[in-house]
């Protein structure tokens, strides 16, 4: 087990740490946004994905590096 | 999610017929075959992962099917063709790494020099499956095209009402409102539908068992991504005009900014597409990675700890694979909505300000 490896697999759980932070404080100003005005619904919830996927785009940049680390060493 | 898991079965010949070329150091993880041809557990991680490629073969399971049609261009040998991996073998003119199984793996070399070709435009078994998509959606929309052309009148019944709904769905939610213009929107409704069945059905097909996700292949989702990123600039320079979409490149900053903004605008347009690509395919990768190590846990607690952990380990491996699987059904779903959703919003926002002057007239 070399550095690489650990590298990678500590990238990768930071990187879960952001994401997970993001998507959670994402998901709750949704749900905030839903409980004041229930009409908005359906505006909230894709505007909610698209902002979702651009954040995990991020964190599955990040995730592609670390795989490269432990597969391509 | 591909077939070939290949446990425990030792090989009487012990050494593989590749004689013509030794082991590449860089050959993928997938043919570590050892002198017993028994795994150890170290191994079994990259023997699983090493099945998620590219594959010069169908097969369903362990089973083969067919060997796939090779066309490699090489510099120095030409443009060459053949009807399967075997046969460009035969002909002595390249040679390709074969396992115990029987099985092709890239590189293709030139027998000559032993160099790896310039260009392996091969059918691969992603390929075959992306066919699968295709001819899937080709049929279904024509069918369903022609029974509208036949009763335009009648209401829909039957398998129509479901690709209506979609349709309209996908006309309603997702193009309509985010590309600024309805006169772009109408033109690029049958790319959007097109794209998002396409990806649906390349990620469902990949979670049917013994199937193979063309989507979770960089190349598939490069391509849609160059796609994509032709459909936005030029949707943008036909709406907008070329001097709008050049001073689109300023991004709306005063002009001495252009040694900054120009450089930043133009790697941002390169990088919506990058990211449609890598987000598609780790989507669709990472699902398969994790459900693939939750079933290699079995071998490998069976390998390192003898058969009563293994048997032990099985009902939570499993139990957690089926949820694996659920929500990997759900992001099939969902990255085929983001794909194309997002597309039509870089869309939106290429065209961008022009659209906006237009409802102020």
């Amino acid at each position: 087990m070399d550095l690489g490896t650990l590298g990678a697999g500590l990238g990768a759980g930071i990187t879960v740490l952001g994401a997970g932070l993001g998507i959670g404080r994402l998901a709750a100003a949704a749900l905030e946004a839903l409980a004041r005005q229930p009409e908005v619904a359906g505006d909230a919830r894709t505007t909610m994905i698209i902002a979702a996927a651009l954040i995990e785009g991020v964190a599955l940049f990040s995730c592609v590096i670390c795989m490269l680390l432990v597969v391509m060493k | 999610m591909t077939g070939n898991i290949y446990f425990n079965q030792t090989d009487s010949q012990g050494n593989p017929q590749h004689t013509t070329n030794e082991v590449q150091p860089n050959q993928p993880a997938q043919h570590i075959t050892h002198e017993s041809g028994q795994l150890t557990p170290g191994d079994v991680f990259p023997t699983l992962l090493g099945n998620l490629g590219n594959h010069r073969h169908i097969s369903f399971f362990n089973a083969d099917i067919s060997e796939l049609p090779v066309i490699i261009y090489d510099s120095k040998v030409g443009f060459h063709a053949y009807s399967s991996s075997s046969s460009m073998v035969e002909q002595k003119l390249f040679t390709m790494h074969q396992d115990a199984h029987g099985h092709f793996h890239p590189p293709i070399r030139r027998a000559m020099d032993n160099q790896p070709v310039s260009m392996d435009l091969s059918v691969t078994s992603l390929v075959v499956f992306e066919w699968i998509a295709i001819i899937v959606v080709v049929f279904l929309f024509g069918w369903v095209g022609r029974k509208y052309k036949k009763n335009p009148t009648k209401a829909p019944s039957g398998f129509q009402n479901a690709l209506e709904s979609l349709v309209v769905y996908l006309r309603d939610e997702v193009v309509l409102p985010n590309v600024g213009t309805v006169k772009s929107a109408k033109t690029l409704l049958p790319y959007f539908i097109g794209l998002f069945c396409f990806i649906l059905l390349c990620n469902v097909l990949g979670l049917i068992p013994g199937g193979h996700t063309a989507t979770g292949a960089l190349a598939v989702t490069g391509g849609l991504a160059i796609i994509a990123y032709f459909v936005i600039n030029i949707t943008a320079i036909k709406e907008a005009g070329i001097g709008h979409w050049l001073k689109h490149l300023l991004g709306g900053a005063p002009i001495w900014l252009c040694p900054i903004m120009i450089p930043i605008e133009i790697i941002s347009m390169f990088v919506k597409p990058f990211a449609l690509t890598i987000r598609l395919f780790a989507n669709m990768t990472a699902g398969h990675v994790v459900l693939l190590s939750l079933i290699g846990l079995i071998f490998f607690f069976k390998l390192s700890n003898g058969l009563g952990v293994g048997l032990a380990i099985t009902p939570i491996s499993v139990g957690f694979s089926i949820f694996m699987y659920i929500l990997e059904l759900l992001v099939a779903f969902l990255q085929a909505y983001i794909f194309t959703t997002l597309t039509a919003v870089f869309v939106g926002l290429a065209i961008g300000e022009h659209a906006h002057e237009e409802h102020a007239h």
